[in-house]
C-alpha cells in the first residue's frame, strides 16, 4: 500500500462520522487534526523517534474507529481487576460501559467521568486541555486521535482534594480491525492527590490508540499506573504528555505485557522549581512481539528531580526498544537526574536496542545515565539446576527476579507490588520458547 | 555408589586437567579428596555436578550404576546428587525461602512423594536451621544475598540437609571459615552421614577432616590420584605438605 493509501481509510472513516452535536471549538479542533494527520501520514523510520519501530503490523491493515462498545461481561474485566479501587471505569472497544463501571462516592470538588459525559457537562474542563494536543510530539497518532476520539478518562481536582481509594481504568479492546480512539484527561489542582490504575487489554486484532492529556498543580501528587496487556495480536499505541507545577510530583509505573506491537510514550515537562519525576516499569516480550518505550523529559525549571529506570525482557524472536531523552534548559539548574536503562536478552534471535540520552543546557546539575543489555547469569542458573530445579523453571525464577526488582522500587504500596509481579508472574507461567 | 572409571577432562582452553581419575564410593562412606591448587579438584566436583565448561574426552562415571555423564545438572540434583558450591551464587530477587522450597518439591516429585505445603516446608525449615544456626530472617533475603562467607558456606550444608541427598560433593566447604564456623559445618555435616549417604569432600586443607573423620583419604595431583589411604594419610600430609605431590609452593 502506498503512504497515501494507508491513511485514506482513517479520513474516510472521519468523513463517515454520524452527526454528533458538538461544540463548535471541537469541531474546528478536529478538522484541523484531521488535516494534520492526512499532511503526516505515518511516521517513517527515517524519523528518530521511530527508527527502531516496525509499523508494518499497523500499515498492512485498517483500523477504522468501533462504532460502539462491544460485548463484554465483568468475567472479561475480572483478570485485571485492581483488588483495591474505590472507583473502577470500564471502557470497551473505545467507549464507556456504565455497566461495568463503579464510581464511588468523591468529594466535593473531585470529578470522575467519561470524557463523552465531561464533554456534555463539564465541556469547560477539556476546552484547554485539547487546545494543541494534536501536535503533541509532532506525531501522526496524536493527531489522528484528536480528530477521530469518541470516549476516554477525566479525572479533575479541584485544589487539597485527596483521593484516597485508588482509581482504575480498565479499556478493553474486542473489535477485531477496528480501533480505540481514547483520549484522557488527569488534571489535579494545586495540593490533591490521587491514584491511578489503567489497564490496556482485550481480545483479537484490534488497535488502541490513547492520549492522555496530564496536569499536576502546585505540590500535588500523581501516581499513575499502566498495566499494557493488550491481546498478543493487537497493536496498542499511548500516548501520555505531562505537566508538573512546583513542588508537583509524578510517579509512573509502566508494566508492558502484551500487544503485536507496542509503543508507549511518555512526554514530561518540569514546568516548576523542585517537581519531580519517577518513570519506572518493565516490558516483557515473547514470540514476533514489538516492543518501545519513549519517555522524554524535559527539565524547564531548577531543582527538578528525575529517577527514571526501565528494564526489558526479549525472547524468541521478539524485539524491544527503550528511548529515553533527558534535556536540562539553561534556567533548570541544579537539576537531579538520573536513567536507566536494564536489558536481558533470552535468545539469539531476539533483539534490544536502547538510546539514552542526555541533552544539557544548564552547568550546575547533577545527570547520568547508563544501559545494559545482558543474558541470563549462567552461574545463577547452574545454581538452580544443581538443586534440582527444571531448567525451564530456573529461566523462569530468574527472568521473574529481574522484572520484579523494578517492581519492588515502588515504594509505600504492598498490593500494587503484588497487582504487578502477579502479572509478571502470570506471564511467565505462559512461557517462551528459546 | 559412585564410580570413576579413568575419567578425562578438558576446560573451556582446551587444557586438559583430569587425566584418568579412578574412584570408588561405596554408601555409608565419607572420602576425602585432598590434593594442592591446580590439581584438578574443583574440576572433578564441576565434572560430576554437570557444571557448564568442561568436556570429558575420555572414562566414565557410574551413579547407583546409571551414566551420571549422561544426565542434566538439574537431575542429578533430582537422582540424589549434591555440591555444596566452594563459592555460593548471589541470586538478587530469588528469595531463598522460595528457591528452596521449589528445589525440594522437585526433588520430592521425582522420588514420587507428595508436595510440601507451606506449613509442613516451614516446619521442616526451622528444624533444619537449628543444627546450623541460621537466622530464619536470612530465609527472607534473596539466594545468598548479604550472607557473609560463612553464612554461604552453612546454607550450603542447611540446604544438603533439606534436600537429603544420596551422594553430597563437598568442595571446599571448609575454606574461609573460622574455627567457630567450621564447627558448625563439621556438626551439620557429622548429622547427615549415614548408611545410605556418601560424602566427598574435596579440601586443600587437613583441618576440616579433624572434625569429620573421613573413612578414606586420596590424593589427587596432576589430574590423577596418587595415593589412597585412611584418615592417617591427611594427618600425614599435614606434615608433609603436598611437596612429594607436585606442589612447588
Amino acid at each position: 500500500m502506498s503512504a497515501l493509501a494507508e491513511i485514506q481509510p482513517y479520513v474516510e472513516a472521519f468523513k463517515a462520522r454520524p452527526p454528533v452535536p458538538e461544540p463548535s471549538w471541537l469541531v474546528q479542533r478536529r478538522d484541523g487534526a484531521i488535516r494534520r494527520f492526512s499532511e503526516l501520514g505515518w511516521p517513517t523510520r527515517k524519523q528518530e523517534a521511530w527508527r527502531f519501530t516496525d509499523l508494518r503490523p499497523l500499515q498492512k491493515s485498517s483500523f477504522p474507529p468501533a462504532a460502539a462498545a462491544g460485548d463484554a461481561t465483568e468475567a472479561d474485566v475480572a483478570p485485571w481487576r485492581y483488588p483495591n479501587a474505590a472507583h473502577r471505569i470500564v471502557l470497551v472497544d473505545g467507549a464507556f460501559v456504565p455497566a461495568l463501571s463503579a464510581i464511588g462516592t468523591l468529594p466535593k470538588g473531585a470529578w470522575l467521568a467519561s470524557t463523552s459525559q465531561t464533554l456534555h457537562e463539564r465541556p469547560e474542563l477539556l476546552e484547554p486541555a485539547l487546545r494543541e494536543t494534536d501536535v503533541l510530539g509532532g506525531q501522526a497518532f496524536v493527531s489522528l486521535n484528536a480528530a477521530l476520539f469518541a470516549d476516554g478518562f477525566v479525572l479533575a481536582l479541584e485544589p487539597g482534594i485527596a483521593l484516597d481509594g485508588a482509581i482504575e481504568i480498565v479499556h478493553l479492546g474486542r473489535a477485531a480491525n477496528r480501533s480505540a480512539q481514547l483520549r484522557n484527561l488527569i488534571l489535579l489542582g494545586p495540593n490533591s492527590r490521587a491514584t491511578l490504575i489503567e489497564t490496556y487489554a482485550g481480545a483479537g486484532a484490534y488497535w488502541t490508540n490513547a492520549v492522555g492529556v496530564v496536569g499536576i498543580g502546585i505540590g500535588a501528587v500523581l501516581r499513575h499506573v499502566k498495566l499494557q496487556d493488550e491481546d498478543e495480536a493487537a497493536i496498542h499505541f499511548g500516548h501520555n504528555r505531562i505537566e508538573l507545577g512546583r513542588d508537583a510530583r509524578y510517579e509512573n509505573f509502566t508494566l508492558s505485557l502484551g500487544g503485536r506491537l507496542a509503543r508507549t510514550d511518555i512526554h514530561l515537562k518540569l514546568d516548576g522549581e523542585g517537581a519531580a519525576c519517577g518513570l519506572y516499569g518493565a516490558t516483557l516480550l515473547r514470540d514476533e512481539q514489538e516492543g518501545t518505550i519513549a519517555t522524554v523529559v524535559d527539565h524547564a525549571a531548577p531543582h527538578g528531580t528525575t529517577r527514571e529506570y526501565f528494564k526489558s525482557v526479549a525472547a524468541d524472536r521478539a524485539h524491544g526498544v527503550f528511548l529515553g531523552t533527558i534535556g536540562v534548559r539553561p534556567q533548570a539548574q541544579k537539576t537531579d537526574a538520573n536513567q536507566l536503562s536494564k536489558n536481558l536478552l533470552l535468545s539469539r534471535r531476539a533483539a534490544i536496542d536502547t538510546k539514552p540520552e542526555l541533552e544539557i543546557l544548564a552547568d550546575d546539575v547533577k545527570c547520568s545515565h547508563g544501559a545494559t543489555v545482558g543474558d541470563l547469569d549462567e552461574a545463577a542458573l547452574f545454581y538452580l539446576e544443581s538443586r534440582g530445579i527444571p531448567v525451564a523453571e530456573a529461566r523462569r525464577m530468574l527472568i521473574e527476579a529481574f522484572a520484579t526488582e523494578v517492581i519492588e522500587r515502588i515504594e509505600d504500596d504492598a498490593v500494587l507490588r503484588a497487582h504487578l509481579s502477579r502479572h509478571v508472574a502470570r506471564w511467565l507461567a505462559a512461557g517462551i520458547a528459546r | 555408589m559412585l564410580e570413576i572409571g579413568n575419567l578425562h577432562a578438558r576446560i573451556a582452553d582446551g587444557r586438559e586437567i583430569l587425566k584418568g581419575v579412578d574412584l570408588a564410593v561405596k554408601a555409608g562412606e565419607v572420602h576425602a579428596i585432598m590434593g594442592p591448587n591446580g590439581s584438578g579438584k574443583s574440576t572433578l566436583a564441576g565434572v560430576l555436578s554437570g557444571k557448564p565448561g568442561y568436556e570429558v574426552t575420555e572414562g566414565q562415571v557410574l551413579y547407583e550404576g546409571r551414566d551420571l555423564l549422561a544426565m542434566p545438572a538439574d537431575e542429578r540434583a533430582r537422582a540424589g546428587v549434591f555440591l555444596a558450591f566452594q563459592y555460593p551464587v548471589e541470586i538478587p530477587g530469588v528469595n531463598n525461602m522460595y528457591f528452596l522450597r521449589a528445589a525440594l518439591n522437585a526433588v520430592r516429585k521425582q522420588r514420587g512423594e507428595s508436595e510440601m505445603d507451606a506449613g509442613q516446608f516451614l516446619k521442616a525449615v526451622r528444624a533444619k536451621l537449628k543444627l546450623l544456626e541460621i537466622g530464619e530472617d536470612l530465609l527472607q533475603r534473596g539466594v545468598n544475598v548479604g550472607f557473609s562467607g560463612g553464612e554461604k558456606k552453612r546454607n550450603e550444608i542447611f540446604q544438603m540437609a533439606m534436600l537429603d541427598p544420596k551422594l553430597a560433593i563437598l568442595d571446599e566447604t571448609d575454606s574461609g571459615l573460622d574455627i567457630d564456623a567450621l564447627q558448625m559445618v563439621s556438626r551439620g555435616i557429622n548429622a547427615l552421614r549415614g548408611p545410605d549417604r556418601a560424602i566427598v569432600m574435596i579440601t586443600h586443607y587437613q583441618r576440616l577432616l579433624n572434625y569429620v573423620v573421613p573413612d578414606r583419604v586420596h590424593v589427587l595431583s596432576a589430574g590423577r590420584i596418587v595415593k589412597s589411604g585412611d584418615a592417617a594419610l591427611a594427618r600425614e600430609l599435614e606434615e608433609t605438605g603436598y611437596g612429594a605431590y607436585g606442589d612447588a609452593a
